[in-house]
């Protein structure tokens, strides 16, 4: 089983500051740790891995500071990781975050699955997932509280949601990004840490993948932060749309307008 | 490469503190009311790979140098000092191995260390701080020696799978043999009950003509008391570590307190006479921190270091046992109860004025050092 694990460094404390010009995030000099969903997903790979063996590889866009996270997986115990890296990614939305991102996945080649988190604790989108799975065109799973493989080539998941659960069946290659119910992940361990600097980390930039270079970084990105606030939480009905796709669009447009 | 062993040693800090946060210090209080690690807790311990921090690389272990190892075993006695210790007996017993051991012996039993632990036993009923006084014989019997004898207030004593014996040889020369507690004529003997550090199993050994093979000899018949002495030198650095920690917890509790308690509308903390036992314990607990860790550069750069792994312990105890008795104050009613903490950190700290050493044999050391200087 080859896995690839997709991990994101975010800021250590919750309080997460904004430049008020330019509303980003200001990344300086706070100490970076994996994304929490992050390490879940490391778990699940390594105990896939030591159940059916294969590879857990990590996988991170960012800059070099993002090669700590980095060094905390492998001392978890993945094999190897590849830190995308160029002032060319820079500034990316989620889009031109998954797109890379897929792209290196197809480079390191004949992947079984890809794990991500649910979603990051700074900018919390939860979009990259179902976007590499879209550019890798491969059936996905989100929010996945339980994996269970049916067979070598199956994977059974359950997603839990708002007030609901669901369980589907994957055919693999596939995405699941994976909530904190899915497992307790385990520590470092002090030889594992030692072991860490021994694994290599490769730095991949623009050139070394096949890329449609309008598509990374800020000038690739069609979306650009306004304001950012809190949402008011407000209780709506829920609408079934029809069951024929065609008219469901029809009706979701209808209603996203009004 | 040295910033990588920064780097590596700044992640074992990181892991050592999440593990104790989690793992140890929300137990403290139950370890200390039952007298005993709760099940499955040690082998958690032994599962994170925590016997393995010292060890050499080539017997699978990690070998984070001492002065790592110190700051992490300093880290965990902040949320469990019995944990704390038990590790510093392991430690300062795999140190007397690599040392002073065979290579056979070395390739035979390191490799089992990171799942086993190592204990130093010198301690009878004739013979505490005077080892000279001990009655275990060592008799030769072709290559391998027949030892006979009773260890007592062994740390770690049946957890431990194996032990480093101090014993007499027929015409009374000491040596320390290695002792398996899988050979014939091994067993244990009763636990103390003591009254600190009250998870850290401290208890007896019997040895009943055990037959052990020549290999098992540490260094040579003779050098007994020298790899005492130099097991004293390096446990005395990681209890200098331990008390630190515990320096830490007292610190934090008692600072933590007069934040939240008034007299009257002044917070506790802007009063002189909390202030000056805050301040009080905040230098002992730093000046305890830079001794342990002054004695671990002079250990790790080649140079002498029993003199200041002496004063770490000998200052690092009293100050910890003082510091716990101004917590306390600090939290008057309160800290006199067993629902806090402080009463059972007293006590913990309480051993370290005892156990390697006591208090008055280092100021013995430490003097005479000076006179002969
Ligand atoms: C207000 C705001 C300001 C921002 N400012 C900046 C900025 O200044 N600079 C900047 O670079 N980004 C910035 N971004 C964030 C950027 O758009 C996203 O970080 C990035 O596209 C990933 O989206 P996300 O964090 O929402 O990930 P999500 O989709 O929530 O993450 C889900 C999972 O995807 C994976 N994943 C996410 N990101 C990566 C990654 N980089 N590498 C590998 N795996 C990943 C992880 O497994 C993660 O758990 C900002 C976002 C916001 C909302
Ligand atoms: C928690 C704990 C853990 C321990 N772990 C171990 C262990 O792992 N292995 C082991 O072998 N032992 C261990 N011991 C035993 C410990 O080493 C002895 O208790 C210690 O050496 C003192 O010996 P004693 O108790 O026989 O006291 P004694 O030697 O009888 O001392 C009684 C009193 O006389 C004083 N005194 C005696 N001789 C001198 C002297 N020469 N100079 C000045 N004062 C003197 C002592 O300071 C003390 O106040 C442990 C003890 C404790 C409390």
């Amino acid at each position: 089983m080859k896995i690839v694990v997709c991990i994101k460094q975010v800021p250590k404390s919750d309080s997460v500051k904004i430049d008020p010009k330019t509303n980003n995030m200001v990344r300086d000099n706070v100490e970076g740790v994996i994304n929490p969903f992050d390490k879940n997903a490391i778990e699940e790979a390594l105990r896939i891995k030591d159940q059916l063996g294969g590879e857990v590889i990590l996988l991170s866009m960012g800059p070099d500071g993002y090669m700590s996270s980095l060094r905390d997986g492998l001392a978890m115990g993945a094999d190897r990781a590849i830190l995308l890296s160029s002032r060319a990614f820079g500034g990316a939305d989620t889009l031109a975050t998954g797109y890379p991102i897929s792209q290196a996945i197809k480079k390191i080649g004949g992947v079984d699955l890809v794990l991500l988190g649910r979603q990051s604790v700074d900018a919390d989108t939860g979009q990259v997932g179902p976007i590499v799975a879209e550019y890798l065109n491969v059936p996905q799973v989100t929010f996945a509280e339980e994996l269970r493989f049916v067979d070598e080539h199956t994977l059974y998941g359950q997603r839990l949601l708002d007030g609901a659960t669901q369980s589907v069946q994957v055919t693999l290659p596939a995405v699941v990004m994976v909530r904190s119910e899915l497992n307790t992940p385990r520590y470092e361990t002090p030889v594992n840490i030692q072991t860490s600097f021994e694994k290599p980390i490769d730095v991949w930039t623009e050139h070394d993948l096949d890329l449609d270079a309008t598509r990374i970084g800020q000038a690739g990105s069609p979306t650009t932060v306004q304001k950012v606030y809190a949402p008011k939480r407000e209780g709506r009905q829920t609408v079934q749309l029809s069951d024929d796709s065609a008219t469901a669009v029809k009706e979701l447009l209808a209603r996203i307008r009004n | 490469m040295e910033n990588q062993e920064k780097m590596a040693a700044s992640m074992l800090h990181r892991m050592v503190r999440e593990f104790t946060e989690n793992e140890l210090a929300p137990l403290d209080m139950e370890i200390d009311a039952q007298g005993d690690y709760p099940q499955g807790l040690f082998q958690k311990v032994i599962d994170n790979g925590l016997l393995t921090m010292t060890l050499p690389r080539e017997y699978g272990g990690a070998g984070f140098s001492y002065d790592s190892v110190a700051k992490a075993i300093h880290l965990m006695a902040i949320g469990n000092a019995s944990m704390a210790v038990t590790l510093e007996g392991h430690f300062k017993t795999l140190e007397q191995l690599l040392k002073y051991g065979d290579q056979r012996l070395k390739d035979e039993y390191l490799t089992s260390a990171a799942h086993r632990i190592f204990a130093f036993s010198q301690t009878e009923s004739s013979g505490g701080s005077n080892p000279r006084g001990i009655a275990t014989r060592a008799v030769k019997s072709g290559d391998d020696w027949i030892i006979t004898g009773d260890k007592i207030m062994i740390t770690n004593g049946g957890l431990a799978q194996v032990y480093c014996v101090l014993a007499k040889t027929e015409d009374d020369q000491m040596a320390v043999f290695v002792v398996d507690q899988d050979m014939p004529g091994f067993s244990f003997g009763k636990r103390e009950d003591f009254i600190g550090l009250r998870g850290t199993p401290v208890g007896e050994i019997v040895m009943d003509h055990i037959k052990v093979p020549g290999y098992h000899l540490l260094g040579q018949i003779g050098q007994g008391l020298e790899i005492g002495n130099n097991a004293h030198d390096d446990a005395r650095i990681l209890m200098g570590a331990v008390l630190t920690g515990i320096m830490e917890h007292e610190l934090q509790i008692a600072v933590d307190y007069s934040k939240q308690r008034k007299a009257l509308d002044t917070p506790l903390y802007e009063l002189q006479t909390i202030q000056e036992k805050i301040s009080e314990i905040a230098i002992a607990r730093q000046n305890t921190e830079l001794l342990y860790q002054h004695a671990a550069q002079l250990k790790i750069t080649g140079q002498s270091y029993a003199q200041v792994a002496a004063m770490a312990k000998s200052y690092g105890s009293r100050a910890a046992v003082r510091c716990g008795d101004m917590a306390l104050q600090v939290l008057a009613g309160y800290g006199y109860s067993r629902e806090y903490p402080i009463e059972h950190l007293i006590r913990d700290a309480r051993a370290m004025e005892i156990a390697e050493g006591t208090v008055e044999r280092m100021s013995g050391e430490i003097a005479l050092k000076q006179v002969n200087q």
